[in-house]
């Protein structure tokens, strides 16, 4: 099959997955999700006043004609306005976005090219004093806590108590400067409390691949440590690591950022999101797990795009 | 070593970035940065029905009246009117005149982007919104059945072109009210963000997003706002009057130490730019404080013992005295724990026996619950207990020391529950709701331990969590919840405002969330309301706070107290009472050095 062909099979096959998770989604934030009735209501609301927030709020439509008006808002990216701001849904997800990508972005990056590193290293030095280092530190870091280290870093590196060399808060980016400002503190606490889980998961790839046969023949034939890890083990092993990587993109855009925008006054979606669920802003949540949701179908269908390229047997199948 | 010298590089190049942020400069700050404890909702004042939505309403948009700067107890005075309203004999027809040449900002909304004058259609405007359904507005009730034709308007379609008997524009500058009945507590209601007026031309350029697109004539106007953060600049535009220490109520025995003096004659609002940062975790609000980032805060509990040297009254530290300023504000309300009297368990019941014991139960949970441990485990100790439900903000609030609802007394609860004919196993399950957080949790964890002490099965102490406020009000407002833990901030310094709480006709999905329902009680109620302060109200008031201790309605009643901690480059006196925010105009800093020294 030639690879047009396999990208409209795979397409097609997205849309009823799309549709099923939005409806499931859609469903449960109807039927489950958080009734903004009475906290619009103001005190002392009758009956009727509530009756007519209801309505207002298009609660009292029926299921399926608000699933299909949602639908076409996801399909022209109209996204209704934010029940507590008046906000366009839209307009505040693509002013938010953006800020949280580049937020934990270097974060990211930074904390999971630092666990391969160190968990290659502690795979090639297996068993050895060095290996038992890192494996060490990373269950350390494994379990500290992440509003710990916000506040630790916090206090060492943004206070008179510390060194004071950081804003607390804030996100005025104007250009390159000013974001490795702003940025360097949560860079740092993010790479903190993910280099544990990257490096065990690294290190216990490499050593997987270390003992495969061709590893061997590769030795055998005298290749040196870095040819042997970049070109026999790195590339063998691109298939789970651009999984994790790739599946980690929509969850740390949405669930990881939300302390660091929090701790450090950061106007990115994640805050954006915790707000919605506290105040109760239908449009908006429904619109981020829907959002989220189809990303993740994204990641799904971009990954077996990925799978066919890189490893010969997939494609062979 | 290379690779070292790189991070030095870095490091140094990252810091030196941040230059302009370096905080505690000597000179005077160009911008005053407050750290609000929460996130404000829509900035339309017509939906402003937090403290936080309102706080920045205030100051974008003129109200009629406003609250004496440095007045305490409170006292109105006049903002965009003119003087106090004419009030007729009968209290029920309010003349109000506006001050001439007051502007909305300049704005896309009006024709040629110039702001037009304020008049006294936009008054009439601004409070019709409140009565139409599409306006989803949040504070109609201040006004419910007040205004004369307002009910009939708004069922014949909420045109605004047509004319209302209850509020009309008699010309550009004269506004006329005509009340159904007396409503002494009209002005103060004026006061409020909801009351603030708003041009029609704004409202219909902008349609939903009108909320993000304040267009006012307060002192200040919207740079920017977004979910960490609103940036307010001054309004050029603002009427010019100036400061007087003796009009704002100034006292110097209590605030002479604030060098509020230096105020005199000048124009408000005195700062170019104000930020608000929107902190809500008690920690990253207390190191913006630590860094300079922010200039002012409401202190965490959590940094008492650091901060304070002494805790009542509260007392600056010496260590953040040179730096810092300190209040120490009791709140205007309180935090109580409704029993839900629909529910038969422990609330009303047909059976004359039944209704006994279950006033009983109510009383004995009452008398076991222990508020001075409430106090200092959670409030810092420093919080005001008393009985009933009056705080002492009020000036109806009882001095004559009748603490029956707020005292401790396990084993009268005990044999309470005894000689009723309770046992473990007739004890009725107690459900206590409160929405999802570890201090509401360990609240919850408390009262049953204080259950628990006075011979209350723990098996039937339970929790009924909720995962956010919002739906935790939702279902209380629809009678789900059976213990119903809550706080009340009062909207203005009447005593009115609390015992509403308790009237029949503002039972569940209203604010009587316990459905009290006492004829005797509303009689009072409906005779007080409309009464002018004066000492036989007082003694309405007090007489019912009684009936609601004797009827073992809620359990009462503690005010918190609110620690506020300021930077002393700043001249002011910060306030978190009723529309606290009015203070942000007289925020100065070029004086402070003078009230350093």
């Amino acid at each position: 099959m030639n690879l047009l062909a396999y990208i409209v099979r795979k397409a097609l096959t997205a849309i009823p997955l799309v549709l099923g998770v939005t409806l499931i989604s859609f469903f449960l934030m109807v039927y489950h999700g958080p009734d903004r009735t009475y906290l619009s209501a103001g005190k002392n609301p009758t009956e009727q006043q509530l009756a007519e927030i209801r309505h207002q709020l298009g609660y009292d439509r029926p299921f399926l004609a608000r699933y299909i008006d949602f639908l076409g808002e996801l399909t022209t990216l109209e996204l209704g306005h934010s029940d507590a701001t008046g906000e366009p849904v839209s307009r505040l997800i693509s002013r938010t976005l953006p800020v949280t990508v580049a937020l934990v972005l270097p974060g990211f990056l930074l904390g999971n090219l630092l666990g391969w590193i160190l968990g290659m290293y502690a795979a090639w030095h297996r068993d050895q004093w060095i290996d038992r280092v890192v494996t060490t530190v990373s269950v350390a870091g494994m379990s500290l806590s992440f509003l710990v280290t916000v506040i630790l870093l916090q206090v060492i590196l943004c206070t008179p108590w510390g060194f004071n060399l950081f804003p607390t808060r804030g996100w005025d980016v104007h250009d390159m400067g000013s974001y490795l400002h702003y940025v360097a503190v949560p860079t740092l606490s993010l790479i903190l409390v993910t280099v544990g889980y990257n490096t065990r998961f690294y290190r216990a790839l490499v050593i997987e691949e270390l003992a495969r046969d061709h590893v061997l023949t590769a030795r055998a034939y005298g290749a040196g440590p870095i040819a042997l890890l970049l070109t026999h083990v790195l590339k063998n092993s691109l298939a789970p690591i651009l999984t994790r990587l790739l599946f980690s993109v929509p969850l740390i855009i949405i669930t990881g950022s939300l302390l660091l925008e929090s701790f450090f006054g950061i106007p990115g979606i994640g805050k954006v999101t915790f707000d919605a669920i506290t105040g109760g802003d239908q449009p908006v949540l429904k619109a981020v797990v829907s959002l989220t949701a189809i990303m993740l179908i994204m990641v799904q269908f971009a990954m077996d795009l990925i799978y066919r390229q890189i490893d010969p047997a997939v494609r062979a199948s | 070593m290379h690779l070292w010298r790189i991070l030095v590089v870095v490091c140094c190049a990252l810091v030196g970035c941040g230059t302009e942020n370096t905080p505690s400069e000597l000179s005077a700050p160009a911008v005053y940065r407050h750290a609000m404890d929460g996130v404000p909702g829509s900035l339309d004042p017509a939906r402003a029905s937090s403290v936080y939505s309102k706080f920045l309403a205030v100051n974008l948009y003129d109200t009629l009246y406003r609250y004496r700067y440095l007045s305490r107890p409170y006292e109105l005075t006049p903002n965009l009117a003119e003087s106090l309203p004419e009030i007729s004999a009968d209290g029920q027809i309010y003349t109000i005149r506006l001050k001439p040449g007051t502007r909305f900002i300049d704005d896309p909304a009006f024709p040629d982007g110039r702001g037009r004058e304020v008049t006294a259609h936009d008054f009439v405007y601004s409070i019709k919104r409140h009565f139409d359904p599409g306006t989803l507005a949040e504070g109609g009730w201040l006004w419910q059945g007040r205004f004369k034709g307002m009910t009939d308007w708004k069922a014949a379609g909420a045109d605004y072109d047509r004319e209302v008997d209850g509020v009309r524009a008699l010309d550009e500058h004269t506004i006329r009210i005509e009340l159904n009945m007396p409503f002494p507590q009209l002005v103060h209601t004026l006061a409020q963000g909801f009351a603030a007026l708003v041009p029609r031309e704004a409202v219909e350029y902008y349609g939903e997003e009108f909320s993000i697109h304040p267009v006012g004539s307060g002192p200040f106007k919207l740079r920017s706002i977004d979910s960490a953060r609103a940036v307010l600049d001054r309004n050029p535009d603002f009427r010019k009057e100036p400061f007087k220490l003796a009009g704002e109520g100034y006292d110097p025995g209590r605030q002479g130490q604030f060098g509020l003096q230096s105020l005199e004659g000048r124009h408000p609002p005195f700062m170019e730019r104000i930020d608000i940062e929107f902190i809500t975790e008690d920690a990253a609000r207390w190191n913006a404080l630590r860094s300079g980032d922010v200039h002012f805060i409401k202190t965490p509990a959590a940094q008492f013992d650091q901060v304070l040297e002494q805790r009542r009254p509260p007392l600056l530290a010496p260590e953040f005295s040179a730096d810092y300023h300190l209040a120490a504000e009791q709140e205007s309300g309180l935090v109580y724990t409704n029993f839900n009297l629909t529910n038969p368990h422990l609330g009303y019941s047909e059976e004359p026996d039944r209704e006994q014991r279950n006033r009983a139960l109510r009383c004995a949970i009452i008398q076991g619950f222990d508020w001075q441990r409430r106090n200092n485990t959670f409030f810092s100790g420093i919080g005001e207990i008393f009985s009933g439900v009056l705080p002492p903000t009020v000036p109806e609030f009882d001095t004559s020391g009748n603490a029956q609802a707020a005292s401790f007394d396990p084993a009268g609860a005990q044999r309470l529950i005894e000689a009723n004919g309770w046992t473990p196993e007739t004890l009725p399950i107690l459900e206590y709701g409160f929405p999802s957080s570890v201090t509401e949790r360990q609240m919850f964890e408390q009262f049953r331990g204080f259950m628990e002490a006075i011979g209350y099965p723990r098996g039937k102490i339970q929790p009924l969590t909720f995962a956010s406020f919002a739906e935790y009000y939702a279902a209380y407002s629809r009678n789900e919840v059976m213990l119903i833990t809550t706080s009340w901030t009062m909207d203005y310094p009447d005593a009115e405002n609390i015992m509403q709480l308790f009237y029949g006709p503002n039972a569940a999905p209203g604010a009587n969330s316990a459905n009290y329902a006492n004829p005797h009680f509303d009689e009072l109620f409906r005779k007080a309301a409309p009464m002018s302060a004066s000492p036989e109200r007082t003694h309405l008031y007090q007489t019912m706070n009684q009936m609601l201790i004797d009827d073992c309605v809620s359990i009462t009643g503690l005010s918190r107290t609110l620690v506020l901690l300021w930077s002393k480059q700043f001249t002011m006196l910060p306030d978190r009472s009723f529309v606290g925010g009015y203070f942000l105009r007289f925020v100065d800093s070029s004086g402070a050095k003078t009230a350093d020294q």
